[in-house]
C-alpha cells in the first residue's frame, strides 16, 4: 500500500534546523501547510527528564533512551542521535557567533573561499536566532564583535569558580567573559529559569532550549504535521522538469507500506550527514551522481574544526561541580592579521577537577582506603584546575568527503554514509605552527597565575561538523546558493549546517540557525502572503 | 562492616550506614541491559552489563570481615589485588564489591562536598542566586 501526503512545504529532518524553519514559516505564512518528516522517535517527555537525569548520573544510562536507530549508522559521525529534536536534544546550548573573517577567508587571507553573504546580513539573523532560541549572554568587549541588538537575556551568573578562573586567566593579558548559551537566566518564552542542575545534556526543567518545545507549540497550532519514525529514502524527480516531485519514505511501524510526500517545495534539514546522504541516494538517470550534484560537490568539503586542549593547575580556589556546564570564552584570536602567519581560534575555560580527583593509590603506590584516601584527596584538592580548549580554523579539502559505503547498509538495503575529513594543503602546512602557538598560549596562561600544565591533548576528530552541500554563487563550485536553494532544482532547498563552506573556529549551532532563518524568508517569498 | 573499612570515618556511624544503604539501593535499582549513553565524538552503542549483585554477595562472603579494622583492611587489600583493581573506577564496574563501594561513594556529589568541606551539591539542582559566592562551609563532624 502507498500512503500519500501533501503539503505546501515538506521538511525532511526533525532537528533544530527543521524546528526553526517551520516556526518562522508559520510566522511568515500562517496558512502554509508544513510536514516535518523525521526518521527517529519523538521525545515530548519533559515530565520524566528529572528521573532520566537521575539514572544518567547514577548509572550512566542513556538519558534519551531510544534516541538512535541501530542500523542507521554512519561512519565518522560524532553523534548517533536521530530523533525529533536531533542533536540539539542533548546540546550544551553554547551560542557563539562566527566572525566576519569566516566569511571572507579568500579575500582577506587568500585561503579557501568567501561566503556569498555579507556579514551585516548574517548578523541580523544572528540576532533573530538568539531571540528565537533564547540566548543569555554578555557582550564581547572587543569592538570587532559589535552587535546590533543586545542579548535577549542577561548572561548566566558566573560561579565563584569562574570568577576565580577569570581572575587567574586574565593575568595573562587575554580578556575572558561569559560564554553565551541558549539557557534561560530568567523565565523566557514560556520556559523556566535555569536552576543549575549541571546536566545540560538532559535539562530537566526546559531552561535550556530544545527543539521539542518548538515542535509541541507548532503541533498545537494549525497546518503543521510531524511524522516521526519515518525515514525518507529517496527524492524523486518530476517526470518532465528538474524539480523534486516526491519524497519516498518508509515508517518503522508499517514497514510494508510505501509513503510518498508531495509538495511544491522540499527542504532538506537533516544535518551535515544525512542531507548529502539523501541527495546521493537519490541518483537517477538524469542525475546519475545524485540530486543537486551537477557540480559533483555533494558530500565534498565536509568541514569542522580541530581542537587542542590543556588541563592547567593554578592557585585559583576552585570547588569542582558548581556549574561545569558554563565556561569562559575569549574571542581575541578570532582575528588574524593578513600579513601574519594564519591562525584563528577561540579560547575557552571551564572549571575542572583533573589532577585532583580521588585516587586509590598514592604517588608512591600505597593503597588508599577510607581516611587515607580522603586525606590524600584533600591535600591534592588545595589547588584548582582549569580545562582550557581552543577550536581552531581548518579548511576542508575537496576530498574531505561523505561517500556511500556499500559494505554497510540499513535494513532497507540503503548504503550508509561514511565521512572522512581531510584538511586542505594550506591547513596541513600550518599544523606545526598551530600546535606551537597553542603550547605557548597554554604556557602563558599557566605562568600568569603560578600555574602548571598538567596535560595537553589534541582532538582526533573535527567538532561541530558541517558542509557537504556548500553554498556559493557559482553553480560549478557549490551545491546551493546563499539561501540554500540548490542550483539544480528550483524547489529543493538545503538548510543549516550542510551549506557551510567552512566551520569557523567556534561552536556552529547559532550559525546553522541564523542561516536557516534567512532561508525561511526566501522560502516564504515563494508563497503568497495571507490576505 | 565493609563501609567502615573503605569509607572515611569522618562520616560517623550514621553516615557510614547511610552510604551503605544508598549503595544497596543502587544495587537494587540497577537495570541490566539498560541503554548506556552512546557518546560524542566517537560513538558506540552499549548496554549495562549483568547485575553485579550475585558477584557482590559471593565476594562479601569471601572477605570474611570480622569487625576488626586491621584484619578487615588486610582482607580488602588482598581481594582488590586479586581482582586486579589498581585504580579507583570511574563508576562501579562489577569487578569487586569493595572497589565498587569505593567508587560509588568517592565519585559522589556527597564525597565531593566532604573533600572540599563545602556545600557544592554537584549533582543537585541548586538555583542560580548565590552561585557567584564560595559555597557555604560544611560543619566539621
Amino acid at each position: 500500500m502507498t500512503r500519500r501526503f501533501e503539503s505546501d512545504v515538506c521538511i525532511i529532518g526533525g532537528g533544530i534546523t527543521a524546528a526553526m524553519l517551520a516556526q518562522k514559516l508559520r510566522d511568515l505564512r500562517p496558512g502554509l501547510s508544513i510536514i516535518v518528516v523525521e526518521a527517529g522517535q519523538t521525545f515530548f517527555n519533559l515530565d520524566s527528564r528529572m528521573q532520566l537525569r537521575e539514572r544518567s548520573i547514577r548509572y550512566a544510562e542513556n538519558p534519551w533512551p531510544g534516541d538512535f536507530i541501530a542500523d542507521q549508522a554512519a561512519r565518522g559521525v560524532i553523534s548517533r542521535t536521530m530523533a525529533v529534536g536531533g542533536s540539539a536534544l542533548h546540546w550544551g546550548g553554547t551560542c557563539n557567533r562566527f566572525s566576519e573573517e569566516d566569511l571572507r577567508l579568500k579575500s582577506m587571507y587568500g585561503l579557501h573561499v568567501d561566503w556569498p553573504i555579507e556579514w551585516p546580513e548574517l548578523e541580523k539573523f544572528y540576532c533573530e536566532a538568539e531571540r528565537r532560541l533564547g540566548v543569555s549572554g554578555e557582550p564581547s568587549p572587543l569592538a570587532e564583535d559589535r552587535r546590533s541588538e543586545p542579548y535577549p537575556m542577561p548572561a548566566m551568573v558566573m560561579t565563584h569558580n569562574l570568577i576565580e578562573l577569570k581572575r587567574w586567566a586574565e593575568q595573562s593579558g587575554i580578556p575572558f567573559w561569559s560564554t553565551p548559551q541558549a539557557k534561560n537566566t530568567q523565565p523566557y518564552d514560556g520556559r523556566a529559569q535555569c536552576i543549575r542542575c549541571n546536566t545540560c545534556a538532559i535539562c530537566p526543567t526546559g531552561a535550556r532550549y530544545s527543539p521539542d518545545f518548538t515542535f509541541q507549540r507548532l503541533l498545537a497550532g494549525k497546518n503543521f504535521t510531524l511524522h516521526d519514525r519515518t525515514l525518507v529514502r529517496k527524492l524523486v524527480l518530476d517526470d518532465t522538469r528538474p524539480v523534486v516531485g516526491a519524497a519516498q519514505a518508509v515508517n518503522r511501524d508499517a514497514p510494508d507500506d510505501t509513503i510518498e510526500y508531495h509538495a511544491p517545495l522540499f527542504v532538506l534539514a537533516s544535518g551535515y550527514c544525512w542531507s548529502p546522504h539523501l541527495l546521493l541516494l537519490s541518483k537517477c538517470s538524469r542525475f546519475p551522481d545524485g540530486l543537486a550534484n551537477r557540480s559533483g560537490l555533494v558530500g565534498r568539503y565536509m568541514c569542522g574544526h580541530a581542537f587542542l586542549s590543556a588541563q592547567i593547575e593554578s592557585d585559583a580556589k576552585i570547588y569542582p561541580g558548581m556549574n561545569e556546564q558554563h565556561g569562559l570564552i575569549s574571542r581575541l584570536y578570532f582575528r588574524c592579521k593578513a600579513d601574519a602567519p594564519f591562525i584563528r581560534h577561540d579560547l575557552r575555560i571551564w572549571e575542572s577537577a583533573a589532577g585532583h580527583e580521588p585516587r586509590l593509590r598514592s604517588a608512591g603506590g600505597r593503597l588508599l582506603l577510607g581516611d587515607a584516601l580522603l586525606a590524600d584527596w584533600r591535600e591534592r584538592a588545595k589547588r584548582g584546575t582549569a580545562r582550557v580548549r581552543g577550536y581552531y580554523d581548518v579548511h576542508p579539502d575537496r576530498d574531505s568527503r561523505l561517500t556511500l559505503d556499500d559494505a554497510s547498509r540499513n535494513r532497507w538495503g540503503d548504503p550508509m554514509p561514511s565521512i572522512e575529513h581531510k584538511a586542505d594543503a594550506a591547513s596541513e602546512a600550518r599544523r606545526a605552527f598551530t600546535h606551537q602557538h597553542f603550547q605557548q598560549l597554554f604556557q602563558k596562561l599557566a605562568q600568569a597565575g603560578n600555574g602548571k600544565i598538567l596535560s595537553t591533548g589534541a582532538g582526533n576528530y573535527w567538532d561541530h561538523p558541517a558542509g557537504g552541500c556548500r553554498m556559493g554563487s557559482d553553480p560549478a563550485a557549490s551545491v546551493c546558493d546563499s539561501y540554500g536553494q540548490t542550483h539544480d532544482h528550483e524547489n529543493l532547498f538545503v538548510a543549516g549546517s550542510p551549506t557551510l563552506p567552512n566551520a569557523g573556529c567556534t561552536n556552529g549551532t547559532l550559525t546553522f540557525v541564523a542561516l536557516t532563518l534567512r532561508s525561511a524568508e526566501r522560502i516564504a517569498q515563494r508563497f503568497r502572503r495571507p490576505a | 562492616m565493609l563501609a567502615a573499612v573503605v569509607l572515611p570515618s569522618e562520616l560517623g556511624a550514621a553516615g557510614l550506614e547511610n552510604a551503605a544503604a544508598q549503595f544497596e539501593r543502587w544495587v537494587r535499582d540497577y537495570r541490566p541491559g539498560a541503554e548506556m549513553e552512546h557518546g560524542y565524538g566517537f560513538t558506540r552503542l552499549r548496554s549495562k552489563p549483568p547485575a553485579p549483585a550475585p558477584a557482590y554477595l559471593r565476594q562479601l562472603g569471601e572477605l570474611r570481615l570480622t569487625g576488626d579494622i586491621e584484619s578487615d583492611r588486610a582482607a580488602v587489600e588482598a581481594a582488590l589485588a586479586q581482582a586486579d583493581v589498581t585504580a579507583l573506577p570511574q563508576a562501579p564496574d562489577g569487578r569487586h564489591v569493595a572497589s565498587d563501594l569505593l567508587a560509588f561513594y568517592f565519585r559522589s556529589s556527597a564525597a565531593n562536598d566532604l573533600c572540599y568541606r563545602a556545600h557544592i551539591g554537584r549533582d543537585e539542582c541548586r538555583g542560580l542566586p548565590g552561585s557567584d559566592r564560595e559555597p557555604t562551609r560544611l560543619e566539621a563532624k
